[in-house]
């Protein structure tokens, strides 16, 4: 009885709001007419969360609001991306993206999200991995690894990011690659991964080429799977220009929950791709190893298809699937 | 010379009141569970912007260090700690407030956090470069023994009842390896639950299993909650300084654990509080006040959890690695600034830098006016409020708290499970401490093993690697005498203490039991994870199921000694407070946050009144009620930020 009549009562008022909700939606031209949340999937401190940071400082010129960043850590992101779809769709909030997380998780197990139920709009960025040594190390370049993981099958130990992370999936494919067995130790983030680095703890890391930009002179970068050599890093040679075809790491973009309006979604793509080009944005990103991609929401499908069908492939290199 | 050019600098009127506003904000902040340091920092960062860096870093190394000093209050009033730094100052901070004595503890906190502050910024000014190699030092086998240590702890919280104590540490060492395991991958003890995937969170978990027990006590009857006892002619600022002066050793101790351990990335306040408390215990002349309301144990906490922060920030500005989450927000809005982080910045970036270490300095020195005023009134408060308030307010805070982590209804739901579970768990002999004790130390224990595991088997050498490397031995020898040291206190004393078990020996029994057979289930689920994931919880799981073995046997042969009166099941107000609590948590989403928060308040609020009230009371309280609601929510949707669900109305 008490209940028919709360009901009676809050019918009216729901059909009320969600009129309101669908007329605000469709004046994509008001966009964004309030601060945007930022969902940072991860804790503070990652890779993920200094774009963004990056981003933000600029984010105002081409948003004409301000954007907010908030942390949603768990289960290397699949705890932020399997509420995605269930958050406000009005363009105002706004989640980070990675792959491969968002392409490896679901191909692994139940991670309560699929790939494609995910809208990623833009993907801004990628950090290339690169293989680190102490800078006191006996490895001067990349051949004297590779001829003593050679000799000594298992000894070169790879500090990196957690267990089937890009970083492990870097291991793995150089690994394969070179015909070589290395041994992989999983650290809880590239913070910790680092510091058992820097104290020599472990003899090498498989780490993302941004943490070279803080380390100083105490590590050493022996080879980075970027496409052309990092201008934060001129000296040190991509593994290709070494005769090793280990190209990749990971992306990082931003999604939106399903429900967002088309046109808010080409906006906010649009405002992504010109923070891309802010000059000063991009001296601090490239200053700090991350290298700028412009994969807009118009291509995103294409891009989408074909990372998963690479990932496929590395899920079974790992012994992930059969 | 220079120092002292910066120190001029961050003495600006402006820096002094950005100083001060934000030791307060993080007090209070850190004083309410659940909400963090991290939070606050992350939402100021884009303010720094525009402030200017040195007085940007000055707001957000106040709060944060205001944050963990603020935990304390909470920990000392309602037996919760405000942050996870603040779990062992419940240990004594809670008891000694139940004597009466609340704002002695205070007073004991305060002027410990101050000490403890000063210690970890001068060490920070000073030793930087240098003591970021202990950092650096520290491999896994010395993480993996640090946890170890910690955990030893149990022994001492649970004299005459180790077995429960280790069987408690068990549990919570399995709680922490549900989600997706760092090492390994493996999905485990999720159960299929998609929302179990990110694990248990801490913060959630801590909430739950000290504060609603609490609370569920609370309304059993109308005793009220602390008593207040004003000491005429006596202030407990001179009384804590008098037991400060005599215990300067402890404080100092425990101010260097707190330095060094907040060096360590990823080990942070909550393990330099339980360290230092450990250490604190062992070398303390009256070991057996601990945990009764020692002033030593408060002293020992607060000043290493205060430590940490100064610590934190060394590896952070000198190797660009951060010690705490924090730590990384205030490192990312340093590059963001375009300032490098490394061994050079402190010559190229000086000025930015030490007006900022100086900033966080002279910010700790704050937290002593702001500290003995606002918790002065905290304690007179707190006590003076009648049941019909308090209860729904605190019950409110754990809801509130537990979601504003990371805005998921689903950690408040874990968090009431978890309480009631401990709730049951207490009138049974298990103390709640030695479960969260695992549930902090267990992935840094397991990530530890596992990794110097690696290692060492990589090369050949995995026993060296555990045994052989001179701070492991260092930390092993600890490790043997904490353990050895109650063992023996307890032979020199002669007497053993006999525990009276507080149930019937039924209900102890079937309860054992059923630990042996959880302990079976999730043996068996170990068997379809890989060797890395399956290692630690397979040997947990294993000594879970021994120990409960060998307490089952032990209390079946056990004549007498059991309470076979006492009542295990909640009484009318207790199980309708719970009801109230676990219905909030499943509709908040759906109802809305604000809305459902009013009706459970409201209903929380009827549930405890004892005496048949007043109609212009009720009123009264109503509105009050409704006043408390909305200032929280209107203070963590517009300034904290967070998303709130808004369900039907708000």
């Amino acid at each position: 009885m008490k209940n028919k009549n709360l009901k009676s009562l809050f019918v009216p008022l729901l059909t009320a709001l969600s009129l309101s909700v669908t007329a605000t939606s469709a004046v994509a031209n008001d966009f964004p007419s309030k601060p945007i949340n930022y969902i940072i999937p991860f804790n503070a401190g990652g890779e993920s969360d200094l774009s963004a940071r990056f981003q933000q400082s600029v984010f105002e010129k081409y948003a004409g609001e301000k954007a907010v960043i908030q942390y949603m850590p768990g289960a290397g992101g699949a705890v932020a991306w399997s509420q995605l779809n269930g958050m406000e769709s009005d363009g105002h909030t706004i989640m980070g993206i990675n792959i491969p997380h968002s392409i490896m998780q679901p191909i692994v197990k139940d991670s309560g999200y699929t790939t494609d139920e995910l809208t990623p709009l833009y993907y801004f960025h990628y950090t290339p991995n690169a293989i680190f040594v102490p800078a006191n190390s006996q490895f001067k370049d990349l051949g004297q690894l590779i001829d003593y993981a050679k000799k000594n099958p298992g000894m070169v130990t790879f500090a990196g990011s957690g267990s089937n992370s890009a970083n492990h999936i870097g291991q793995a494919t150089f690994d394969k690659l070179t015909g070589v067995t290395s041994t992989y130790v999983p650290f809880s983030g590239i913070g910790p991964a680092m510091t058992s680095l820097m104290g020599s703890q472990v003899m090498a890391g498989f780490a993302y080429a941004t943490s070279g930009a803080s380390a100083g002179d105490k590590l050493r970068m022996l080879a980075v799977s970027s496409e052309k050599r990092l201008s934060a890093f001129p000296d040190v040679p991509t593994f290709k220009e070494l005769g090793i075809d280990l190209v990749g790491g990971a992306y990082r973009g931003i999604a939106v929950p399903k429900s967002t309006p088309e046109d808010v979604r080409q906006k906010l793509s649009d405002i992504i791709g010109n923070i891309n080009k802010d000059p000063e944005f991009v001296k601090k990103m490239e200053d700090n190893g991350f290298v700028l991609t412009d994969i807009a929401y118009e291509n995103m499908d294409a891009f989408i298809e074909a990372n998963k069908a690479e990932y496929q492939g590395v899920a079974q290199l790992l012994g992930l699937i059969k | 010379m220079e120092l002292v050019s910066y120190l001029i600098e961050a003495l600006t009127p402006l820096n002094l009141l950005l100083a001060l506003v934000g030791v307060i904000a993080g007090t209070i902040i850190g004083a309410m569970p659940g909400l963090s340091a991290t939070m606050a920092v992350a939402v100021l960062v884009p303010f720094t912007y525009v402030m200017g860096p040195a007085s940007g870093l000055i707001v957000l190394g106040a709060i944060y260090t205001g944050a963990i000093y603020g935990g304390a209050f909470a920990a000392i009033l309602v037996n919760t700690p405000g942050t996870p730094s603040a779990i062992a100052t419940t240990f004594d901070g809670y008891p000694l407030a139940k004597q009466g004595k609340g704002a002695l503890a205070i007073s004991l906190a305060t002027l410990a956090s101050v000490g403890g502050g000063l210690v970890g910024g001068l060490a920070l000014l000073f030793l930087a470069p240098p003591l970021a190699e202990v950092a650096l030092a520290f491999g896994p086998s010395e993480y993996f023994w640090m946890a170890v240590f910690g955990l030893t702890l149990i022994s001492a919280l649970s004299v005459g009842n180790t077995l429960k104590g280790l069987i408690g540490a068990c549990i919570g060492l399995l709680l922490s390896a549900v989600g997706v395991a760092v090492v390994g991958g493996d999905v485990r003890f999720t159960f299929d639950q998609v929302s179990l995937l990110g694990g248990i969170d801490l913060t959630s978990a801590i909430i739950g299993l000290y504060c609603i027990p609490v609370i569920i006590d609370l309304v059993a009857n109308k005793a009220p909650h602390l008593k207040f006892e004003s000491i005429k002619g006596k202030s407990s600022l001179s009384e804590a300084f008098g037991l400060i002066l005599k215990r300067k050793f402890n404080l100092l101790r425990s101010s260097i654990i707190g330095t060094v351990v907040g060096i360590l990335p990823g080990a942070g306040g909550s393990i330099a509080g339980l360290v230092a408390y450990t250490e604190a215990r062992r070398s303390s002349k009256e070991s057996e006040t601990f945990g009764k309301g020692a002033p030593e144990g408060i002293v020992a906490t607060e000043s290493a959890n205060n430590a940490t922060v100064g610590g934190g920030f060394i590896p952070t500005l000198v190797l660009g690695i951060p010690g705490t989450p924090p730590d990384a927000i205030i490192l990312g809005a340093l590059l963001v600034q375009g300032i490098k982080t490394g061994p050079s910045l402190f010559t190229d970036q000086g000025s930015i830098v030490y007006t900022f270490i100086y900033g966080l300095i002279i910010a700790t020195l704050l937290m002593l006016p702001v500290g003995l005023i606002l918790g002065k009134y905290a304690y007179k408060s707190i006590s003076k409020t009648p049941k019909e308030l308090l209860v729904p307010c605190v019950a409110f805070l754990t809801v509130i708290g537990s979601y504003a982590i990371h805005s998921n209804p689903h950690d408040t739901f874990v968090m009431f499970v978890l309480g009631v579970a401990a709730w049951f768990l207490a009138k049974l002999g298990f103390s709640a401490s030695p479960i969260v004790l695992g549930l902090v130390l267990g992935k840094i224990a397991e990530q530890g093993f596992v990794q110097t595991y690696l290692i060492g088997s990589a090369q050949g050498r995995t026993l060296e690697m555990f045994f052989g490397r001179p701070i492991s031995i260092g930390i092993i020898v600890c490790c043997v005498i904490a353990l050895l040291f109650p063992i023996l206190a307890a032979r020199k004393q002669k007497k053993r203490e006999v525990i009276e078990e507080p149930s019937s020996k039924p209900s102890v029994l079937v309860f054992v039991l059923a630990l042996v057979g959880v302990g079976i289930v999730l043996f068996n689920d170990t068997k379809n994870m890989s060797i890395l994931g399956a290692v630690f919880p397979s040997y947990i799981a294993g000594a879970m199921i021994f120990l409960s073995a060998v307490l089952f046997i032990k209390l079946a042969i056990k004549k007498g000694g059991f309470n076979q009166n006492a009542k295990l099941l909640p009484n009318k107000r207790q199980a309708g407070v719970s009801l109230v609590i676990l219905l909030w948590t499943i509709f908040m989403a759906k109802i809305g946050f604000g809305l459902a928060a009013i009706i459970a308040f409201i209903s929380i609020m009827f549930i405890s009144t004892f005496e048949k009230p007043k109609p212009m009371r009720v009123v009264i309280n109503i509105i009050i009620s409704i006043l408390i609601v909305l200032l929280f929510y209107f203070c963590m949707k517009e300034i904290l930020l967070l998303r709130l669900p808004s369900g039907i109305l708000f």
